[in-house]
């Protein structure tokens, strides 16, 4: 057991064991050159232990002053720095940054021409623009082009081809031979991603939801999406009730798209109110999307 | 070179004076308090506590003994430099804006706020130098000013004169014996304060600063303008410099439109211009607000400025500085 207490004692769980709070002591090396180094040791903000290595080299610079000034220098502090250490203290006296004087004889004449430097440069920049037109690449405004009303922009009729090319297919656009500029207007129905026949269908977008959805209508202008929910929450979970409303009065406009969770919930809801006549006058409700 | 900020002020600075040796400055502002700095390494050796009200102003006598203020509670006091410890108080009906002791230290010029029905009075105080003695509980000298009231005053070589800058932009002679007056002189645009009043070493003559834009050296014996220093701003203060033969002039809009100017704009800076040629040779800035005092070391070795922002920065110059020279300088130094 005596082996094992003196084990302990050993350098290498020194370390381990010593008390966290405790700090080594300073210490100083006096080093060849006459410079000091110092190694000391502090907690920092986060508790942790810091060693910092200074090394100090002192020199002594004798400088006359008046007895007056030297005598003013060892006065006692005195008001809000009563007591305190001499030296700057660190809350009143900071040091700022370098600033760099130099006087000049004509440093008005730099400073223009700095401040005058710096608006050149962005003039500079611009100095080489040449106007183009993006129809004709000729040097005016695009605005101005002779060509404006018969012809596209130049890269963009390039690029329209390009993509001809590339899909391939070499049919013509179903828009006709004015058609190929992008900039023009293509109804909806007759551009790429639409099919050729979908115009009935609004909002392509969301035909493919699965939804049971309800088609209401001649519902009541007084009507809300509450009362249209409560309605059809008896045959079954309402996932969204929609009241297509006016969007200057806020009052109904007349349709309604109620969805649940369940087709079945939605079949019998169709059944049992189409013709329904509750406080509104008239409603149909149509189980259009899910029935066909 | 490095500038020391002191943070001793939680208002805008109004005056900072230094010693005569230069080792100690003294700063108020428009918080209660003066504030005394060793001007080597920015060490506060103490603060006077007494005034009520804003500090204007601040004086030293030549000697380090005594100190001046002037505040806003209508009171001029004296105080113990080296204890920290008011020695007496003078009431007066209105604010005090200025005090100057004069070159041997046993006279102080006041200058009173025009306020209240009370006309701005320019007063004459005795003064012992001595931290023990009785001081006379009356001014010396009482002058009124009729027209304009004074803004500034100071005392001329000798104490012969006591030179007053006014509200109207004049600037006028009294006899400081009898108070008369000898000469008045628009020096500055009619109607623009004259802000600040500082002397050459040998106080035979002394630069005006003023809300013109303009700074100008006048001649303490016939207040002829010896030499004009216009700025782009409105001027709060001026300085002569020791050693070199230098002004240094601190500006900056009216602290109402400060908000309301990015710091670019604003023209913060300290201006240096020759002397003698009349040009601007440099500017140091630093400031967040306009400079509302400068002050210069009596040998010239570096200068402090205060501002609107509560920041007195501490300048030691450096070499660059002493070397300047302008050719014709050069040349005559050869000789």
């Amino acid at each position: 057991m005596s082996r094992l207490q003196t084990s302990r004692a050993d350098w290498a769980d020194d370390e381990d064991f010593d008390d966290p709070s405790v700090l080594p002591p300073q210490q100083v090396i006096s080093n060849k050159d006459g410079s000091k180094t110092i190694i000391s040791y502090r907690f920092n903000d986060d508790g942790k232990k810091v060693k910092a290595t200074r090394k100090i080299r002192t020199t002594v610079i004798q400088e006359h002053v008046n007895p007056r000034v030297a005598e003013r220098k060892t006065w006692a502090k005195f008001g809000l720095e009563k007591g305190h250490a001499p030296g700057p203290d660190l809350q009143t006296t900071s040091v700022g940054e370098n600033i760099v004087f130099r006087p000049s004889i004509n440093w008005k004449a730099t400073q223009k021409e700095d401040q005058s430097g710096n608006k050149g440069s962005m003039k500079e920049q611009l100095k080489d623009k040449k106007v183009k037109c993006r129809i004709c690449n000729g040097e005016h405004f695009t605005a101005r082009c002779p060509f404006k009303d018969t012809m596209a922009p130049a890269d963009e009729v390039t690029a329209g081809v390009g993509d001809q090319d590339g899909s391939g297919r070499g049919t013509p656009e179903p828009a006709g031979g004015l058609g190929e500029s992008k900039s023009r207007y293509i109804a909806p129905h007759l551009r790429h991603g639409a099919g050729g026949s979908g115009g009935d269908r609004m909002g392509g977008k969301y035909e493919r939801d699965d939804l049971a959805t309800l088609r209401v209508t001649n519902v009541s202008e007084f009507a809300e999406e509450g009362d249209l929910r409560d309605m059809f929450a008896r045959f079954g979970h309402v996932t969204r009730v929609f009241l297509a409303k006016d969007r200057e009065t806020g009052r109904a406009k007349g349709f309604a798209f109620i969805s649940f969770a369940d087709r079945a919930d939605a079949a019998k809801a169709c059944e049992k109110m189409d013709g329904c006549k509750l406080f509104l006058p008239h409603l149909r409700s149509y189980g259009e999307k899910f029935l066909t | 070179m490095r500038p020391i900020l002191l943070q001793g002020h939680e208002r805008s600075l109004t005056q900072i004076k230094y010693t005569k040796d230069g080792d100690i400055l003294f700063s108020t502002a428009k918080d209660h308090v003066v504030c005394a700095w060793f001007s080597a390494n920015g060490e506060r050796l103490g603060t006077y506590h007494g005034h009520q009200g804003a500090l204007w102003t601040v004086d030293v006598d030549p000697s380090t003994t005594l100190l001046a203020t002037g505040a806003a509670d209508n009171t001029i006091r004296l105080w113990d430099v080296r204890m920290g410890k008011c020695l007496k108080t003078w009431d007066f009906p209105t604010a005090i804006k200025r005090v100057e002791f004069s070159e041997d230290g046993t006279q102080l010029v006041a200058v009173t706020e025009q306020r209240m029905g009370y006309l701005g009075t320019i007063v004459v105080l005795d003064i012992v130098v001595d931290v023990n003695a009785e001081q006379a509980d009356e001014p010396r000298l009482r002058i009124t000013c009729e027209e304009s009231k004074a803004t500034v005053a100071g005392w001329s070589y000798l104490s012969k004169y006591i030179i007053a800058g006014h509200e109207d932009g004049s600037v006028s002679q009294y006899d400081s014996g009898t108070g008369d007056l000898l000469q008045n002189v628009q020096v500055h645009e009619e109607g623009l304060q004259v802000t600040d009043l500082q002397w050459a070493p040998d106080r035979t003559y002394f630069i005006t600063a003023s809300k013109d834009k303009t700074a100008k050296i006048l001649a303490a014996n016939n207040l002829k303008i010896l030499k004009s220093y216009v700025a782009d701003t409105p001027l709060n203060t001026a300085a002569i410099t020791p050693k070199k033969d230098f002004v240094i002039l601190g500006g900056g809009q009216a602290a109402m439109d400060v908000t309301t100017t990015s710091s670019r704009q604003g023209k913060f800076e300290a201006r240096f211009y020759h002397r003698i040629f009349e040009d601007e040779i440099g500017r140091v800035k630093g400031h967040f607000g306009p400079l509302n005092t400068i002050a210069v070391h009596p040998r010239g070795q570096g200068y402090a400025s205060g501002g609107e922002d509560g920041y007195v920065r501490v300048h030691h110059f450096d070499k660059p500085y002493f070397d300047f020279m302008y050719e014709v300088e050069r040349e005559q130094a050869r000789r």
